[in-house]
């Protein structure tokens, strides 16, 4: 069975600067898959790029076994995407957006309208009919977002911190939507900076650090490395407690994170914060 | 020193910030030629500062001179009126200045009162203001030089009366402005005083009393407002100085007196604008709890477009649920027939309406000014989606299926127009000719596609997000509107041709005919150009994106 994304040594640069250097993913289908970097690491960039949003600068994707620069039409209808700062448009409802997204995506008047009613009550979005998207609050503006992205039923569907903003409600409302689409053999391919979620949620990881992957596998893989890593001596930048789990206790994702991306240096420096 | 050191370092952080905004501005292309475009905006504010900065002085001289210096309060109500409404203007065509993200620094109340005038002083309306009261000040020094001693603080005072008052009227526009709804309200409220302000004209001629006698009565009527008049700011002023003109100090001074109320009066209420805002008010959004509604959602199918695609079909609609909540979308969309409204009240020489011996003109003219105005929504086609634009290239259909929707619903409001116009010139003035109506909408279809090819290119190249709801923010990049300016001069030269031709041959089918082939030209240039176009938004998608994605 060809993987639900899979790319080679996939790059992108903007004028010097490398942002994604030579990637090479594999995302097996109906996997929960986590994609975790620190600021600036790639993570956007790449999804953007796996969606059809950006260019590459070199490399190949291919989505579902088809190549995506050949075949952006037939990948798109098999995908969905909440992009960075959601794409919505402002002065529509969200019944209006959800019956635009809709039909661009091929689905009949007809599939579309009972599909949008159906996100709507799901979303919890049925009691501001007449509200412009512009005045809809964050929280709800990103669960409109995910309804848009699934209305079509992708196979594939790419978020791009979908929790970010999101009170405890909408984000317990968006877990049950994905755990559903897992369950029902889609494959989900998400970037946050909520370690405990992605802990909770997704069962393979991969994370991206200053534009390469530094990692990729299940959870227990990660682990396995890291602490196969730490037995043969402490990674340099790393030796903070934050990132040792006590004796008998498994490491957490976050301390998994810092001690792949080194990330407790700065903050020891910072001597003068008291 | 009256500031700390610390108030000071503040002060400079704000100053090297809007240069460092600035300088990064020029990196790109576009930030150098909308550089290039300012240029050319502070000449004319330069010439219109400064020519009437010269015009205002000899015209004080003469009346210092001739004694008839009261009548310094005509100049000084000029001023006065545009100093106000300049900002008033920009303010509600503009976005609001945030003062929430200078709130979250530790700035003292003083320094922030500071930075609120410093902002204001540096507008144009300001500068030009100050510029036009200088030249006041110098026709009147140059006149009766002792005399300025006394009326430069006087002029000073009324500069300063006239920057707080500003500033006032900014602060509590910015408190109604920040809402959307409350924005769009006041963007009606200018739509509707503008379109008010087209009928003074006219009306004026067709009412303005004729007799001697009627003229005599209207006078009469002023005058008794000129002891409210003397009580106003430019009314004060300009007793203080004519006063003084007359030898009567105790009545120059008692007017000048008068005159440093305002001042103090405007600088508490602005005192009590900004120590709201400095104490936390919160200016921006929020989302009032509604009633739930019971049951579940209903969502109607969309509309369907004969002949289309679901997906274009779906753009088509959008693009005109946007039109039908843009207010000054709407506001274009009804111009032209106001346009000949004007025409149709406007008395010409011999009595009757201006067209009113070559109706036959009016259907073209209306459909020219459409022109004018309404292809000015297809150069930058993608400034209202915003970041929305972000589903244009998310979702599976071909970036040209997107454009031809765009167009086509671009297309359908110029119909729609041409239709609204056709009824009105029928109705206000006679109905035109078949010939003349034929070679109208021939010559419009010409200008439409040409418009499109040249408006997709545009939107592509150089998109810049746009408010669709407020007032003047529609405006697309300055370089857009100079090549929007170029495709238009085209048009009409071309038109112009035609009609010359039609003229040379003594019929107008001559125009007709020739538009037609141009048009059928424009056609296979607009489908040649539309890959391209395709092809390039595709290379461009990041920098379209990024730029409509702008907060």
């Amino acid at each position: 069975m060809d993987p639900a994304v899979s790319t080679e040594f996939l790059t992108r640069r903007f004028g010097a600067f490398v942002a994604v250097d030579n990637v090479n993913l594999q995302v097996a289908p109906g996997q929960f898959f986590g994609f975790l970097g620190p600021n600036g690491a790639g993570k956007s960039t790449t999804i953007k790029m796996l969606t059809g949003l950006l260019a590459p600068t070199s490399g190949r994707i291919r989505i579902l076994g088809l190549e995506l620069e050949s075949h952006p039409v037939e990948v798109k209808r098999q995908i969905g995407v909440v992009p960075e700062g959601m794409g919505l448009f402002g002065r529509l409802t969200g019944a209006e957006y959800l019956n635009f997204i809709g039909r661009m995506y091929g689905l009949d008047r007809t599939t579309t309208a009972r599909r949008a009613a159906e996100l709507l009550e799901f979303m919890q979005l049925v009691d501001q009919p007449k509200t412009l998207i512009t005045d809809y609050s964050h929280g709800m503006q990103k669960k409109l977002a995910l309804a848009a992205a699934v209305i079509h039923g992708p196979r594939i569907l790419f978020l791009d911190e979908p929790f970010e903003g999101v009170d405890a409600i909408a984000s317990g409302t968006l877990k049950t939507m994905l755990q559903r689409m897992i369950a029902r053999g889609a494959t989900i391919f998400l970037t946050s900076h909520v370690l405990e979620i992605v802990e909770r949620l997704c069962s393979h990881l991969a994370i991206i650090h200053q534009g390469r992957l530094v990692a990729q596998g299940s959870l227990e893989e990660l682990r396995a490395g890291v602490e196969a890593e730490a037995a043969a001596g402490p990674a340099a930048g790393s030796s903070s407690s934050a990132s040792a789990a006590p004796p008998g206790e498994k490491l957490t994702l976050e301390q998994i994170f810092l001690r792949i991306v080194g990330g407790t240096r700065a903050a020891q420096e910072l001597s003068w914060l008291g | 020193m009256i500031f700390s050191g610390a108030t000071r370092g503040q002060f400079a952080a704000i100053a090297r910030l809007r240069w460092c905004i600035f300088i990064n501005s020029l990196r790109t292309l576009r930030g150098r030629l909308e550089m290039v475009s300012k240029v050319f905006f502070t000449f004319g504010f330069s010439v219109m500062g400064i020519g009437g900065a010269i015009s205002l002085g000899v015209v004080s001289y003469i009346f210092v001179t001739k004694t008839n210096s009261e009548w310094l309060a005509a100049l000084l109500w000029v001023i006065f009126v545009s100093w106000q409404l300049f900002p008033v203007l920009a303010t509600t065509f503009t976005e609001a200045f945030d003062s929430t993200s200078l709130l979250r620094f530790p700035l003292t109340y003083s320094s922030y009162f500071i930075i609120r005038l410093a902002y204001g002083a540096l507008d144009p309306g300001t500068l030009i203001g100050f510029l036009w009261l200088c030249g006041i000040c110098v026709g009147v020094v140059v006149a009766k030089p002792l005399l300025g001693l006394w009326a430069a603080p006087v002029l000073l005072v009324f500069a300063l009366l006239n920057l707080l008052l500003s500033r006032v009227v900014f602060a509590w526009l910015e408190r109604w402005l920040a809402r959307r709804r409350t924005r769009e309200i006041m963007g009606f409220i200018f739509f509707l005083f503008i379109i008010s302000f087209q009928f003074i004209g006219p009306m004026m001629q067709r009412f303005w009393p004729e007799s001697h006698q009627a003229s005599q009565d209207t006078v009469a009527v002023a005058s008794r407002f000129l002891p409210v008049e003397r009580a106003l700011p430019p009314g004060l002023a300009a007793s203080a100085i004519a006063h003084a003109v007359d030898g009567k100090p105790s009545e120059a001074v008692g007017a000048g007196a008068l005159l440093c109320v305002y001042p103090l009066a405007f600088f508490w209420l602005l005192n009590l604008r900004l120590r709201a805002q400095y104490h936390g008010e919160n200016l921006g959004e929020a989302v009032a709890a509604r009633a739930a509604v019971a049951g579940k959602p209903v969502v109607r199918p969309g509309l369907s477009v004969p002949g289309f695609s679901n997906a274009i079909s779906a753009i088509v609609e959008k693009e005109f649920r946007y039109l039908l909540r843009s207010g000054p979308m709407l506001f274009i969309f009804v111009m032209p027939v106001v346009v000949l409204l004007i025409f149709r009240v406007t008395p010409g020489r011999s009595g009757h309406s201006l067209l009113s011996h070559t109706a036959d003109l009016a259907f073209p003219i209306g459909a020219a000014y459409s022109l004018l105005i309404l292809t000015n929504l297809v150069f930058n086609s993608f400034g209202g989606d915003a970041v929305g634009v972000q589903a244009y290239f998310a979702v599976p259909v071909r970036f040209r299926d997107v454009l031809i929707a765009k167009n086509l619903a671009q297309a359908s409001i110029i119909g729609v127009e041409m239709l609204m116009l056709f009824v009105a010139v029928c109705l206000l003035f006679e109905p035109p000719t078949f010939s003349i109506t034929l070679a109208t909408l021939a010559g419009m279809l010409f200008a439409l596609l040409v418009s499109l090819t040249v408006g997709n290119i545009l939107s592509v190249y150089s998109p810049r997000k746009i408010d669709l709801g407020s007032m003047g923010r529609q405006k697309p990049p300055t370089s857009t509107q100079f090549a929007a300016l170029g495709c238009q001069f085209v048009i009409f030269a071309l038109g112009a041709v035609t009609l010359l031709m039609a003229r040379y041959f003594n019929t107008i089918w001559v125009a007709a005919v020739f538009f037609l082939v141009l048009a059928a030209i424009a056609l296979a240039v607009y489908l040649a150009f539309l890959p391209r176009t395709e092809k390039m938004a595709m290379d461009r998608r990041e920098i379209i994106i990024a730029e409509l994605s702008k907060t």
